[in-house]
């Protein structure tokens, strides 16, 4: 009896641990969506992206993970506010079809590409502290997922002070809420759309290297943690932070739960009918409001 | 005189259809090499799945992004009617198509009122959970080792045939019904039904098209026939698994065909393929057929240019067809 009580308590915790790396991709992705009304089909790949960075990072100059992340975010935010002004500025306003195509191109393009370099071998990274744990009592947290979730955390409550506190931030959620009025307050869009892409892209880039310490990195990884962050923003309820955050633990415990009581392959198949089950009951999402028909 | 252009239109169509026809079915003749014939059977089976899923996805503006999984129902139903109890594949793509048809069935009566995003998203889900299932599955499917049918000569009654002309003849015939059925569809009370779902749902249904009915019925033709083609792929391959049939790439590509070559239109996707498929091929041989992401590499890059400065395909460049295109 105790030691069923245990595993669940395991499976719960090892699920929140995860769960925290999720909040911290689909913020971004919702973010993305609650500005620009783009749905970013690419974002999965820019994990990959903030993954393989990490991990030149780590080879080249032998860079540990919790370092190299205060690299790998402001490179990706290049990247993002190089992409977003190339390329998604010309699809901002048009069709959701024509966001979905553009960004289901930048990531079929991002994947081969990476796979042309660098190959389709999973590679990982050794840290110090790859095996260390923390117990509390029969339940053990494996040392690098808990430095994950903790700087997810931090990072996603920074996210939020940003967009709370700051005029930019502000700024940004104006142009979310009502475009319109927003340019009648002497904010420029086009910029907000810009700085959202890019701080949603040097989220997941971050999300990217905290997960390198305990998974393979390989090219075509991004694809799992893209229909993770959908599954969690469309749960959330598009556009919604908080319910983004909400959504990523929901979705962290049922593919542990999954897991652990279902079958080791099927973890992801939880979520996927979590999902389905939401999008025919509740399209916008638990805390969300708005229309999905 | 709108009538006396019409009969002109039509009889320069009705001429270069049969033109076309004639080449098409003269060309087997002149070829010897295996790996050109494999490339012209490619063309015409992007093509048919590029047609079958316009039918939802384009004339209908219905993103799909799971049509894998029933090219995979079809294929696996195929397969391994053919390897356990040695059913003929022409009699084994039967049940796998009912399947699809029921399953589109179902999945278009909870999903297809959803709208954009929503849409795409539940169909790349739907994608995803059938093929984890096939994975999963082992001791039906194979798990991650697929469906291989062993060649034992030729065999009439399993399709196996030393050299590809018959491969070829299949795959011509199942593109030509698959333009059929999309080309009435396209012309019928059914296709301007659909033509005016993808422009305004909701005008749409105040002038009193039946949405619901409508749109499910097009994925129910859709998915049929992409799980024929499904037939057609595992016989002409020989060997099929999860991550070939039922992975997002193929979903991606048999969308390529279409957007590229001219989304909602009947012959877009022919272009589409005729593009596509000889340039995978060049890739793979200029780059190496080992460096698997150059194919789809120069697919993303097309895909983007073509959504950024043509976003009705590459069909709008050919000016002949421009005249089909409304038709």
């Amino acid at each position: 009896m105790g030691t069923q009580v245990n595993v669940f308590i395991q499976a719960l915790v090892n699920g929140i641990m995860i769960g925290g790396v999720y909040a911290l991709i689909a913020v971004g992705l919702t973010l993305i969506f609650g500005v620009m009304d783009v749905v970013n089909f690419a974002h999965g790949e820019f994990v990959m992206v903030g993954m393989f960075t990490t991990y030149l990072l780590h080879i080249l100059l032998t860079l540990d993970p919790t370092v190299s992340i205060i690299l790998v975010i402001p490179i990706m935010f290049c990247v993002g506010v190089l992409i977003q002004r190339t390329l998604i500025v010309r699809v901002v306003g048009l069709p959701h079809e024509s966001h979905i195509l553009l960004t289901l191109g930048i990531s079929v393009l991002l994947m081969n590409f990476t796979l042309l370099i660098m190959g389709a071998d999973p590679h990982s990274i050794r840290t110090s502290y790859k095996f260390s744990s923390i117990q509390i009592g029969q339940i053990l947290i494996m040392l690098p997922r808990f430095i994950a979730f903790s700087v997810a955390m931090v990072a996603s409550a920074m996210l939020w002070m940003f967009l709370t506190w700051t005029e930019m931030g502000r700024g940004l959620r104006a142009v979310a809420e009502k475009p319109e009025v927003a340019i009648l307050m002497g904010i420029n869009p086009k910029k907000m759309h810009w700085l959202a892409f890019g701080i949603s892209i040097a989220l997941a880039g971050a999300a990217g290297t905290l997960v390198t310490p305990f998974r393979y990195i390989y090219p075509n990884v991004g694809q799992t943690y893209c229909l993770i962050a959908f599954v969690v923003v469309v749960l959330g309820g598009m556009g919604n932070i908080p319910g983004a955050i909400l959504g990523a633990f929901v979705i962290g415990i049922t593919e542990s739960l999954t897991c652990q009581y279902v079958a080791l392959d099927l973890s992801m198949l939880g979520p996927y009918i979590i999902f389905i089950l939401v999008l025919l009951f509740k399209p916008t999402g638990i805390l969300g409001k708005g229309k999905a028909y | 005189m709108a009538t006396h252009r019409d009969t002109n239109v039509n009889r320069t169509r009705t001429v270069s259809l049969i033109v076309i026809a004639v080449v098409v079915l003269a060309l087997p003749l002149f070829l010897s090499q295996r790996y050109l014939f494999r490339i012209l059977i490619n063309i015409f089976f992007f093509a048919a799945l590029g047609s079958a899923w316009n039918i939802i996805g384009g004339y209908a503006g219905q993103l799909s992004l799971g049509h894998a999984a029933f090219l995979a129902l079809g294929a696996y139903s195929t397969g391994l009617l053919l390897l356990h109890y040695n059913v003929a594949p022409w009699a084994g793509v039967l049940p796998g198509s009912i399947l699809a048809a029921l399953v589109a069935y179902f999945l278009g009566k909870l999903v297809l009122r959803l709208r954009g995003p929503y849409l795409a998203l539940a169909t790349l889900a739907f994608g995803e959970i059938v093929r984890i299932l096939l994975l999963h599955f082992t001791n039906v499917t194979g798990g991650p080792l697929g469906v291989t049918i062993p060649f034992t000569g030729t065999n009439l009654w399993s399709l196996q045939f030393p050299t590809e002309h018959v491969n070829y003849c299949i795959s011509l015939g199942l593109l030509a019904l698959c333009i059929y059925v999309a080309s009435r569809i396209h012309n019928s009370r059914m296709g301007y039904y659909l033509q005016a779902i993808k422009e305004n749902q909701d005008a749409a249904e105040n002038l009193g098209v039946p949405l619901a009915r409508t749109k499910n019925l097009a994925l129910v033709i859709s998915a049929v026939l992409t799980a024929v083609m499904g037939g057609f792929y595992q016989i002409f391959m020989t060997y099929i698994d999860p991550y070939a049939v039922a992975g997002l790439h193929m979903s991606i590509e048999i969308i390529l065909v279409a957007i590229i070559g001219g989304v909602g239109t009947v012959w877009g996707p022919v272009i589409g393929a005729c593009i596509l498929v000889p340039l995978m091929e060049a890739s793979n041989f200029i780059l190496g057929g080992g460096r698997a992401g150059a194919s789809m590499l120069i697919y993303a890059v097309i895909l983007i240019i073509v959504v950024l400065f043509s976003p009705k395909g590459l069909i709008t460049l050919v000016p002949k067809l421009e005249g089909y295109r409304s038709e």
